[in-house]
């Protein structure tokens, strides 16, 4: 499935496409919610590897508007809920990513992303 | 006994691997499946001992019998499946689940040799069983590399299993004789093919490339099987060639070097694994 998080770690990897190649934009998405048992040390944790303003960008793109534009310093209980909502409960199961800068489409259906490559784009 | 036959690799290795790899798992995926289901104790025991919040990568998931893990903790870490195989993804996605109670896990569709994550943003990556599909010897220690860039400078954990050529007594399958004692400084394994037989039940419509044996559809799987020092020497040389140091953190590397620690190696149940962990001094 492509959840946020996971979108949060995918570049594009387009043979010469390595500046602004991250992070990819959604495209035509059908988005489910599927509920997923919280756990906020996960969470708390796991965010360090986040890019914060990549995130915010990509939950607006699949509809949700409760995270802050800055990373706030303090991680409340209300808003490790919000974050676990936005990475953990949307699921991006149709529609694409874009890459910013070489224009790659990398396909989403029945909820799994197609990385592949076709062999003159591999670096 | 099942045979395996030695062949030798005459197409472009990746024409040779899109037939006798991709196409054969997408066909026997259901079947396959279903026979791998009980992870592997040393595996089990590295995803069990990551801290809480780690996130990683399972290069070549297959069926993704370690995406739910572990199985004390479950939801403490999150590992992310990737496969070559979208008829095993398929399965992968909702591994773990119980009537019921259906799970989502992360997968994605993709190549152990393409690279489409931001560098070091995982904290550890497994490849299991996978690398000894790829058919020369410079994918399989590229396959290494992708695996050391995906993962953290800093802290970053790697454990790898390929199938060896030193089978234990109990497994199912006569393997061809050659120079396989140990003593070549330079192990180099065997290219071999292994028959898949698809049972009745699993049998596809469509099969590609079988071979008819009454009635039962024979799929030829291409493995390269491992000589017992081959994998430490490929992830050593996948790491110097990375501009890594090999050995353990240390003091007299001057500060910023990158290296990478072997942490454990050997042999489990017919295959060989080995272990690392990068560093930055």
């Amino acid at each position: 499935m492509v959840r946020l998080i996971t979108h949060n770690l995918l570049a594009c990897h387009v043979k010469g496409c390595t500046t602004n190649n991250f992070p990819l934009v959604f495209q035509d998405v059908q988005v489910e919610l599927q509920e997923a048992e919280f756990n906020p040390d996960f969470i708390r944790n796991m965010l360090s590897r986040l890019e914060w303003t990549a995130l915010v960008n990509a939950a607006k793109q699949v509809g949700d508007t409760s995270l802050p534009l800055e990373q706030p310093d303090m991680m409340d209980d209300e808003l490790l809920q919000k974050l676990h909502h936005a990475l953990m409960e949307i699921h991006v199961i149709e529609g694409a990513m874009v890459c910013q800068n070489c224009k790659h489409v990398y396909p989403i259906s029945n909820g799994i992303p197609n990385m592949l490559l076709a062999e003159h784009e591999i670096g | 006994m099942k045979p395996v036959k030695s062949v030798t690799v005459v197409d472009d290795p990746q024409i040779h691997e899109d037939q006798y790899v991709h196409a054969v798992y997408d066909q026997i995926a259901s079947h396959f499946s279903s026979t791998r289901y009980k992870p592997w104790p040393i595996i089990a025991k590295f995803l069990s001992d990551l801290p809480t919040g780690w996130i990683g990568l399972d290069s070549g998931a297959g069926n993704g019998k370690y995406l739910p893990l572990p199985a004390d903790r479950p939801g403490c870490i999150l590992t992310i499946g990737l496969d070559r195989s979208r008829n095993l993804l398929q399965i992968a996605q909702h591994a773990g689940s119980e009537p019921g109670r259906l799970i989502t896990r992360e997968v994605v569709w993709g190549d152990v040799l393409g690279s489409g994550w931001r560098s070091g943003v995982f904290d550890y990556a497994i490849s299991i069983a996978t690398i000894h599909h790829l058919a020369s010897h410079g994918r399989r220690k590229l396959a290494v590399q992708r695996l050391l860039q995906a993962v953290s400078p800093v802290h970053g954990r790697v454990l790898i299993y390929v199938w060896a050529i030193e089978q234990d007594e109990l497994s199912k399958r006569s393997i061809p004789t050659s120079d396989t004692d140990g003593s070549n400084p330079h192990p180099t394994g065997e290219d071999v093919f292994v028959p898949w037989v698809m049972s009745r039940q699993h049998k596809q419509d469509t099969p590609v490339v079988p071979t008819l044996v009454a009635e039962t559809p024979v799929y030829n799987r291409y493995y390269h099987m491992f000589a017992n020092g081959e994998l430490k020497q490929l992830a050593v040389q996948a790491a110097e060639e990375f501009g890594l140091v090999i050995g353990p953190r240390g003091s007299v590397y001057d500060e910023g070097c990158r290296g990478i620690e072997i942490v454990q190696e050997g042999w489990e149940r017919s295959n060989y694994y080995v272990e690392l962990r990068r560093w930055v001094s």
